[in-house]
């Protein structure tokens, strides 16, 4: 946590900034996936466990028949086809089985996730009874019964602590251009349910300043460079992306947010929420058709940023092939070496398709 | 300028007294100021004349860089103890030492501290001042570059949960809307924007100010900012809903000033332990008899006046420090007689 | 439970499921299912006339309870041997057909009809009742997401919503702090509240603290009790996503299933996206994940026992019976347009 702090006082942001530490504990994660990385990203989740043991950190998940752990229902609560209660009752089963594996610490992997058990836990504490009531269900419906987790950490948390670990104790490659050492220019998306939620006490850096990214991004090499979108929606929406005649609000903030950014000439795009990462991916398709603008800046979340780092193979293991936008040319500029072949998408179909205007390279 | 008044009333009355001022001059913030609402007479002059009178009488001494550390009963009288390591006594105290600006850092998404081009009000009074960095010319910070857009958001650390200031601090409109007044008047082609939640310009010659202000082409949009984002250039992307209309808007500006509200002074809640004086939970002092008796204190012969009891304009502390003036004034009679 | 399986010896991806030894088998001759996930299976066709949605509706009103039922979960248990676990290859033939809809909605009324009903769902039943104003101040969302507004538009300003749609969250929090009840009507049959992102961009913004997103979110749920979202060509998609996440949860228990993103219906993810989706099954195991199998991570074929008890839960938690309320709605909008119900959740799917 001190660490933290300092961290920021170098950056000279002063108090304000720096207000919003919160601690992130060493251990103890029980890992609870996301049904979009999981669809989208399946190389990212496989990796986090990977990560984990990289790092030596005590974690877990439950493999039991009847203990499986499921979706948190978050988007189904944000889709409005889940009440509060069943998503509740559906939280209060997977803190109930991780505090019965003595892993205090519930790490999601979705920001939606995120954002979901923390309103759970809100609602506790604003809702006298609720607790017992809910209790009372659980135990009703499964036989288990739950405790308020006092730690709830995103995955990208997990990162941001260990961020100096990973660099010096396991990279291979750092944020820079091979051959010239440029640091690479990235810009970062924070899941608006990461930081807008709970700003205060559950973003670090808070909703306007997030380092949860940023400070990775530092760590590892590359530039932090700003943008005025910065902040602003991907798009996702949850009933606006996934029924289909309205994703053409999806592709608007995804227009918005893609032309905020290329005048800074970006060469990465950085996310820590699945959703943003697949719209912020697969949106440049539709504007490249829609607004016919070829912006194609690669996108990556921080597990597959901190995978290609640590030197595993970008298709075997980081699925850079389930991209949009392909990640390659960020691959030849860090210098990190990939086989094509083995992306299985077929040879011509490396480039996106039509004319391949690829990222804007600085100097 | 509040002790100050209070301190020459007691000179009426022939009573000494000593002004304990924590900075080098007297004064306060007035004294920085080149203009103040709704006459747009000097700050500076105003100061500068009410010092001249303290300075010509014999009754009033004058401690500079003199802060209180201690204040004890002792027999008929209080025992101060002062910075330097002495110390005085006196049968009554008068509490006027003001306020502090709110801290512009502390409402993030405005970027204060980290956009050079966002500034707070009392920097843009800096500019703004003849005598100041920049003798009156309104250039911006980042590049020196004359404003010809500017934008001025109103209720900065007021009237907001979330910063914990909830509360109203009365002269930011009126100040605000003279800061406008003083851009558009030394360049009449500058384009100057006010987000406003409610205009309050309650006092006498406040809402003619603000009238005034529109006449000659200062624009108000209606709407609390929700962000402001700094582009490539160091211009200030500002957005907000234009709540009259019921759309969302955004401008880009030069020059984005923040009209700070007022905070209780950070001496408010040490004296307040030290004399067992009670705090409102907005921080500021609670005056006696639920505040039918304003100036009086839990505390005989410790008085309040000005700021410490919550936020007035230059106006109303002028008229609190004349009358704790004459209410120590009749204390200190009725306790003689 | 025993925690000791992990993390050492435990293997994300080949975990077969700990005393599973349900044999390999397929669908036993007696359920009429037999041998009909091939080519000659009318009950799962996807069709796209309306004489074949005609068709398909006589199909499956033919079979019974029993045998829609049966041969689902025989279907979906069935499994064959691969070197990284078992296999499940009937899970995506029956994802997202007209035949898993007809099985949720039937099993969804036996479950009903088997347990007793719940208390949240009793609340929710008496409270669609209830005048919307009573609903403001008592549904446990709402009565949190605000306290008083005065309309300082900060909300709006950073809305994605209303950067591109007649929609304004400034006003909604007006119309419901005023508590006029034909006034809320009216915005719970409207397209508006159906435009909101759920970003929460407002929320972080409030200086009175409120929560507009939050009141969004429980104005919808309440427009669905009442059966108001048929009245807006937006909140009649809610059919489409009750079987579309609601399916997924109750099939699979996740909200999203990895062939979510077919191609047809994600015609804008692009010809890259298309290509990988033709293979997509390789490209999941290729990075290690369990696509249709045993295991532990997403795209695994969930165990029937986790299923079931998240079930419960989803029936304690009113999630039952939210379903039943959108399903009623639908089958009286089907009726009103005489479309099948099938027809009418694909054109609500599609249309907007």
């Amino acid at each position: 946590m001190r660490d933290n702090a300092e961290q920021m006082d170098r950056r000279g942001r002063g108090n304000p900034w720096g207000r919003h530490i919160k601690s992130i504990p060493e251990g103890g994660y029980y890992l609870t996936l996301s049904c979009i990385m999981g669809s989208f990203f399946p190389g990212s989740e496989s990796m986090i466990p990977r990560v984990y043991d990289l790092l030596g950190v005590r974690w877990g998940i439950n493999s039991d028949a009847g203990s499986g752990w499921t979706c948190c229902t978050g988007i189904a609560y944000h889709g409005d086809v889940m009440p509060i209660e069943g998503t509740l009752l559906t939280v209060a089963r997977l803190w109930s089985i991780a505090q019965a594996s003595g892993l205090p610490v519930i790490t999601p992997v979705c920001v939606t996730s995120f954002g979901v058990h923390l309103e759970c836990r809100e609602l506790y504490e604003k809702e006298p009874g609720l607790k017992e009531k809910i209790n009372r269900l659980l135990m009703d419906a499964c036989g288990r019964t739950f405790e308020i987790p006092k730690h709830i950490i995103h995955v990208s948390d997990v990162f941001y602590r260990y961020r100096d670990a990973l660099r010096d104790r396991h990279f291979h490659y750092t944020l820079t251009e091979k051959g010239t050492g440029r640091p690479l220019r990235v810009v970062d998306h924070v899941g608006c349910h990461y930081s807008k939620i709970f700003p205060q006490q559950h973003a670090i850096g808070g909703a306007e300043d997030c380092r949860v990214l940023a400070d990775p991004v530092r760590a590892w090499g590359g530039e932090e460079v700003d943008y005025p979108e910065r902040r602003g929606c991907c798009g996702m929406g949850f009933r606006q992306c996934m029924i289909t005649p309205n994703r053409g609000a999806t592709i608007a903030r995804t227009l918005k947010k893609i032309r905020s950014m290329a005048p800074c000439r970006p060469d990465l795009i950085v996310t820590n929420c699945p959703g943003c990462t697949t719209f912020l991916d697969k949106g440049q398709w539709a504007v490249h058709e829609v607004a016919g603008e070829s912006h194609f800046i690669p996108v990556l979340n921080y597990v597959e940023l901190a995978g290609l780092l640590l030197g595993w193979d970008p298709y075997e293991t980081v699925g850079i092939q389930f991209h949009t936008v392909p990640v390659e040319p960020l691959l030849e500029k860090i210098g990190i070496p990939f086989d094509r072949s083995r992306s299985r998408l077929e040879g011509d179909r490396y480039n996106v398709g039509p004319p391949f205007a690829g990222p804007p390279t600085a100097g | 300028m509040t002790g100050l008044k209070a301190a020459l009333t007691l000179d009426e009355f022939e009573i000494p007294s000593v002004i304990v001022e924590k900075s080098g001059e007297l004064g306060g913030k007035v004294r920085g100021y080149g203009k103040t609402f709704p006459d747009f007479r000097s700050g500076r002059a105003l100061v500068s004349g009410l010092v001249k009178r303290v300075d010509s009488t014999g009754m009033i001494r004058v401690l500079r860089n003199c802060t209180v550390s201690g204040i004890r009963t002792e027999g008929d009288h209080y025992r101060v103890r002062l910075s330097d390591g002495t110390s005085l006594d006196a049968h009554a105290v008068i509490l006027a030492f003001g306020f502090e600006p709110f801290d512009a850092t502390r409402q993030e998404e405005y970027g204060y501290g980290v956009c050079p081009n966002v500034i707070a009000a009392p920097e843009l009074e800096a500019l703004l001042d003849p005598l100041g960095p920049t003798k009156g010319r309104l250039l911006r910070p980042s590049d020196g570059k004359p404003v010809r857009k500017a934008a001025i958001i109103f209720c900065v650390g007021s009237r907001s949960k979330r910063t914990d200031s909830p509360y109203c601090s009365r002269i930011c409109c009126s100040y605000s809307t003279k800061q406008a007044i003083e851009i558009k008047e030394s360049d009449p082609d500058a384009q100057v924007v006010c987000f406003y939640m409610d205009i309050r310009t309650y006092g006498r010659g406040f809402e003619e100010m603000h009238q005034y202000a529109r006449e000659i082409g200062v624009k108000y949009i209606r709407g609390r900012v929700s962000e402001c984002c700094a582009l490539p250039d160091g211009d200030i992307l500002v957005r907000a809903e234009n709540t009259l209309l019921g759309k969302p808007v955004q401008g880009v500006f030069d020059l984005v000033s923040l009209s700070v509200g007022m905070t209780p002074s950070p001496d408010t809640s040490s004296l307040a332990e030290m004399l067992g004086i009670e705090l409102g939970t907005d921080g500021f002092f609670i005056s006696a008899d639920g505040g039918l008796s304003p100036h009086d204190t839990g505390r005989e012969g410790i008085f309040l006046a000005g700021a410490v009891t919550g936020l007035k304009p230059i106006r109303d502390c002028i008229l609190e420090g004349t009358s704790a003036g004459g209410r120590a004034a009749a204390y200190l009679r009725r306790r003689r007689a | 439970m025993s925690s000791s399986k992990f993390p050492a010896d435990f293997d994300l991806q080949r975990q077969a499921f700990p005393g599973d030894d349900t044999p390999e088998r397929s669908a036993p001759e007696d359920t009429g299912l037999q041998n009909q996930s091939g080519a000659n299976a009318p009950w799962l066709d996807r069709p796209t006339c309306p004489e074949e949605y005609r068709r398909l509706r006589l199909c499956l009103d033919s079979l019974s309870d029993r045998e829609i039922l049966e041969g689902y979960r025989i279907l979906r248990d069935e499994k064959v041997p691969r070197a990284e676990g078992w296999y499940y290859p009937n899970v995506r033939i029956l994802h997202g057909t007209a035949f898993e809809r007809e099985k949720d909605r039937r099993e969804q009324k036996i479950w009903s009809e088997a347990h007793d009903e719940s208390e949240v769902a009793r609340w929710y039943r008496e409270a669609r009742e209830k005048p919307c104003a009573w609903w403001v101040e008592n549904h446990i969302i709402a009565r949190h997401a605000l306290t008083s507004c005065m309309s300082c538009g900060v909300c709006t300003s950073l809305c994605p919503a209303a950067e591109f749609f007649d929609y304004n969250p400034r006003t909604i929090m007006e119309i419901v702090q005023e508590k006029d009840e034909q006034t809320l009507v009216e915005l719970l049959r409207s397209d508006t509240i159906w435009y909101c992102y759920q970003c929460a961009s407002c929320k972080v913004k409030c200086p009175r603290q409120n929560s507009p997103f939050g009141m969004l979110s429980s104005l919808r749920q309440l427009s669905q009790l009442k059966g108001y979202h048929v009245h807006s060509i937006r909140g009649r998609q809610q059919v489409a996503a009750r079987h579309l996440w609601g399916g997924n949860l109750w099939n699979r228990a996740c909200s999203l299933y990895y062939r979510d993103s077919h191609p047809e219906t994600h015609r804008d993810f692009g010809p890259r996206h298309e290509t990988l989706y033709r293979s997509i099954e390789i490209a999941f195991r290729q990075v290690g994940a369990c696509p249709d199998m045993s295991g532990s991570l997403s795209a695994r074929k969930i165990h029937p026992e986790t299923l079931q008890e998240v079930r419960r839960l989803w029936h304690a938690g009113g999630a039952l019976f939210l379903w039943q309320m959108i399903d009623e709605a639908a089958a009286r909008g089907a009726v009103e347009d005489g479309l099948t119900i099938d027809e009418y959740h694909d054109k609500a799917k599609t249309e907007g």
